[in-house]
């Protein structure tokens, strides 16, 4: 039906792979079927009607016809029973006038060929032809027919009415034929049979009288018995075409005749005819509209797939991001999570989507802080942007640091509906950092042992030096000695004692040097006190704090500093105290490790003291661990003790002995209901050095 | 030890109060010796043309001195092929120690560490003049030994060669197509300018030169 259709789709298909190169436009095979079922059921429903219109046209033509030929009939009747009454008039009492007025008669009428008046013994009296033509019967006896007069003539006597006799056909001289029918009409007088009257009609010039004249172009007209055989025949038929035909009755009393209307009509053709040309409008409408419906699927699918496209391709980049996507409600439900976050936290999507308060992937511990946090962030939108850290639980328990960058959902319509955060597993990271940190902290402390080891060998020649001279001179003076008391009376006394003497002073000179080397050491001990300085307490708490809040969360300890506002700056080499915090810290976190505790927490307090009239500041680490036994309380500051594997035994010992030097104090004692406090004061600074 | 009491200690340290008590603690064991202050001091006696140790001598080396190390003051030694005469001990500190045994391993006398409290550094000492005498005895013998060698002719050497693998005159005539009195006669003179008397002392001349 549309042939422009079938060829869009290959250039439609090609248009759009090329598009998408992926994309795959086809119609699946059940529509391409509907498709065709609907072009054939229109196509056909057009041709149905078409044809409908068609025979709708012939039969009008018909009926028209049958009309005409209706009428036609009806007038060969009507002029046939109208001449029933010219007969009454004929008086066969005279002959002449008889004759005279049969003469009128058959002038008059030119369809009757012959009048007869026959005796009451249908035996003929009176007989007129019809001037001007040749004898009916000429050739042929009146007796050929007698048959046929007498049955009608009876027929009428028996029913008292004028009775028309069947057909016959007579041969004339010319070699012609002519059919001919009689009418018999029974004359009484007084109500006895006087005679009848016969006439005899040709049906030729029935046909060419009457109706004939009242026939178009191209019509013909014919009487014809009851098996189709034409009688008599008026008119030329035309050519090319249709044949029409009617054959209405012309029913005579005694005698039936079938008139037959013949015609040849063009066949009606299709457009000019009103129905058939608007049911061709109709159906080029209907095609132009199901070509705008198909254009309009088609683009309408272009469109879906384009989106379809889209949404695919968003989906796939969804799910192979490696970072986690959450949605909140402004309820805080989670309404949305993609398969990476899935995969982080190890929960199904289903489960995170519950609704319900619980958070499955939130630390059980953490649950409460996590959702004061997260009120706080909300209510507060500026704070969103740099994103934070926090530690999530997957479906196994275990725990992992995140990343978290969150920002407003808005809808299309530009509202705030909810919370979209996108979560980056930074445990990696995090291990990385703490591996390169933890290398970085074992570098600097074999650097530093390094520099012990050359220092000490240093030392240890400087001192050698010495020690071994003096131990040269004590040895030779054994030996002159030896050699003295072997002899036994002195051969040279003298020489001996001024050896000795030699010696012995000599040893004091070497002793002397080797004092000098140990105060230069402790010279150089001394030359740190002069780099003391005035520190805010503050400043020493968060020098250490990217140290504690690292070793704090990998071993899931809380850090809680307490840092009094009050507290005045100290006075101290800040490297050193800095060293001893984060020892103490470190032990702190330490012993919590050795058994399980629920809640592992670090108390780290800063506050202002006085004692003997002088300002200090008390700093006191605080854990919640098993505490201290008196076995190892007693050896806690020995150095090279140490509860530890690989512990060398010198950070508590270096802790007091540093904050010794500041002129403090370090002590430890128990902590209600469990755990260790230790506490270390330092000189509160004045704005000038101590002595 | 006939030799001893010519002996000399050198005693090579760059500070000078471990320099004087040693040199104090070997008088008081009548032992001679000569200080160095510093290793390019040595090096300047022993690069001296025509030095060479004549009487047993041993050296005393501290390990860490100034500029040139005791080590490559050692390598100097081994260089001019005076280890055999010169046996060195090496005097060390606490962090020297590997380097001095790595030395003992190349053919140094012995090391001792800092401070050295009795006198087995100088039974040390004396045991490695000890091997200095016998060397510089094996030297001489050598030495003389060649001078007589030096002095036989070529035919000699040849008739030598053969007396000492234990050919008869007889043999040796028939291998070297001369006469039995030929051979006889130059067997005479190599005895005569080997100053020995027999075969046998001539093998052992030879062979094993310190028993003289």
């Amino acid at each position: 039906m549309n042939p422009g259709l079938g060829k869009a789709w290959p250039s439609l298909r090609l248009a759009l792979s090329n598009r998408w190169p992926r994309g795959q436009i086809s119609l699946p095979r059940g529509r391409w079927l509907l498709w065709s079922a609907l072009v054939t059921l229109l196509a056909g429903l057009l041709g149905l009607l078409i044809f409908l219109a068609h025979r709708y046209e012939v039969s009008a033509l018909q009926s028209r016809l049958d009309a005409q030929a209706n009428d036609l009939a009806a007038s060969v009747h009507d002029s046939l029973m109208r001449n029933l009454r010219l007969f009454g008039a004929l008086n066969p009492e005279q002959p002449t006038v008889w004759a005279s007025q049969a003469t009128d008669l058959l002038l008059q009428r030119p369809e009757m060929v012959r009048i007869e008046w026959r005796g009451e013994q249908m035996q003929l009296r009176l007989s007129q032809d019809a001037p001007g033509r040749s004898a009916p019967f000429g050739r042929l006896a009146r007796a050929h027919s007698e048959a046929d007069v007498k049955l009608s003539c009876s027929a009428a006597l028996r029913f008292g009415t004028p009775t028309f006799s069947s057909s016959y056909f007579v041969l004339q001289e010319d070699g012609r034929g002519m059919e001919l029918m009689d009418l018999c009409i029974p004359r009484k007088e007084a109500g006895v049979l006087t005679g009848y009257t016969v006439v005899s009609y040709s049906l030729g010039e029935i046909l060419a009288r009457g109706p004939g004249a009242r026939l178009a172009q191209g019509q013909s007209l014919a009487f014809t018995d009851p098996d189709g055989t034409r009688l008599a025949i008026h008119g030329q038929l035309g050519e090319g075409g249709r044949q029409y035909t009617s054959r209405p009755l012309v029913d005579l009393p005694g005698n039936t005749l079938v008139l037959r209307l013949d015609t040849m009509q063009e066949r009606p053709t299709l457009l000019p005819q009103p129905l058939t040309a608007l049911v061709a409008a109709l159906a080029a409408a209907l095609s132009a509209v199901l070509t705008l419906l198909v254009r309009d699927m088609r683009r309408r699918q272009q469109v879906e797939q384009e989106l379809a496209d889209a949404l695919a391709f968003r989906k796939a980049m969804e799910n192979s991001l490696s970072t986690g996507l959450r949605a909140r409600d402004l309820q805080g439900q989670i309404t949305y999570v993609n398969p990476a976050f899935c995969r982080m936290v190890g929960f199904e999507a289903g489960e995170l989507l519950l609704p319900g308060d619980a958070v499955p992937y939130w630390p059980p511990e953490l649950a409460p802080t996590y959702k004061a946090r997260q009120q706080d962030r909300y209510n507060n939108t500026a704070a969103l942007r740099g994103g934070h850290e926090s530690l999530f639980m997957r479906s196994d328990g275990t725990r992992f640091p995140v990343l978290i960058m969150e920002a407003p959902l808005i809808n299309a319509q530009g509202k705030h509906t909810g919370w979209m955060s996108a979560v980056l597993d930074i445990s990696e990271q995090k291990r990385a950092e703490e591996l390169s940190r933890a290398s970085q902290e074992r570098l600097q402390a074999a650097a530093r042992l390094a520099m012990v080891g050359e220092m000490a060998s240093l030392l240890s020649h400087e001192l050698n030096q010495p020690l071994a001279a003096i131990a040269s001179y004590a040895n030779g003076s054994i030996n002159l000695l030896q050699d003295d008391q072997g002899r036994q009376a002195g051969a040279a006394p003298d020489h001996l004692h001024s050896d000795l003497l030699e010696a012995l002073r000599r040893i004091g000179g070497q002793a002397e040097r080797a004092g000098r080397v140990i105060r230069s050491v402790h010279d150089f001990v001394r030359r740190r006190d002069q780099r003391r300085e005035s520190v805010p307490a503050r400043d020493l708490v968060e020098a250490i704090m990217p140290l504690l809040a690292l070793q704090a969360r990998k071993l899931d300890v809380q850090l809680r500093i307490d840092l009094r506002a009050d507290a005045p700056p100290v006075v101290c080499d800040r490297t050193m105290v800095e060293q001893v915090l984060l020892n103490l810290a470190r032990n702190a976190m330490q012993a919590m490790q050795q058994d399980c505790e629920p809640l592992r927490e670090l108390d780290l307090q800063v506050r202002p003291s006085s004692l003997n009239g002088r300002v200090w500041v008390e700093f006191s680490v605080s854990d919640v661990g098993h505490g201290i036994n008196d076995e190892v309380a007693r050896q806690l500051f020995t150095p090279f003790f140490t509860t530890k594997e690989e512990g060398m035994g010198l950070g508590l010992s270096l802790c007091r002995t540093v904050v010794e030097q500041h002129g403090g104090a370090l002590h430890f004692q128990p902590r209600q209901p469990r755990g260790t406090t230790f506490k270390f004061t330092l000189p509160a600074g004045t704005g000038r050095l101590p002595p | 030890m006939k030799r001893s009491s010519n002996a000399t200690v050198y005693l090579i340290d760059d500070d000078a109060g471990v320099r004087d008590a040693l040199a104090w603690l070997l008088r008081s064991r009548r032992l001679l010796s000569e200080p160095f202050a510093s290793a390019e001091a040595f090096v300047a006696l022993i690069d001296r043309p025509g030095f060479e140790i004549r009487e047993p001598a041993c050296a005393l080396l501290d390990v860490r001195m100034g500029a040139l190390s005791g080590l490559a003051l050692f390598e100097r030694v081994v260089e001019r092929g005076l280890l055999s005469t010169l046996p060195v001990i090496f005097l060390t500190g606490h962090a020297d120690v590997p380097t001095a045994v790595d030395a003992v391993k190349r053919g140094a006398f012995d090391f001792f560490e800092k401070p050295f409290s009795d006198n087995a550094l100088v039974d040390r000492i004396e045991a490695a003049l000890q091997r200095s005498a016998q060397a510089l005895g094996e030297r001489d013998h050598a030495r003389e030994v060649g001078v007589r060698l030096d002095s036989l002719t070529e035919r000699e050497r040849e008739i030598m060669q053969r007396i000492i693998t234990g050919l008869a005159n007889k043999q040796i005539a028939d291998e070297l197509s001369i006469s039995v009195r030929t051979v006889e006669v130059h067997r005479a003179r190599v005895f005569d300018k080997m100053l020995v008397k027999s075969a046998v002392e001539l093998v052992n001349l030879l062979r094993a030169p310190d028993k003289t």
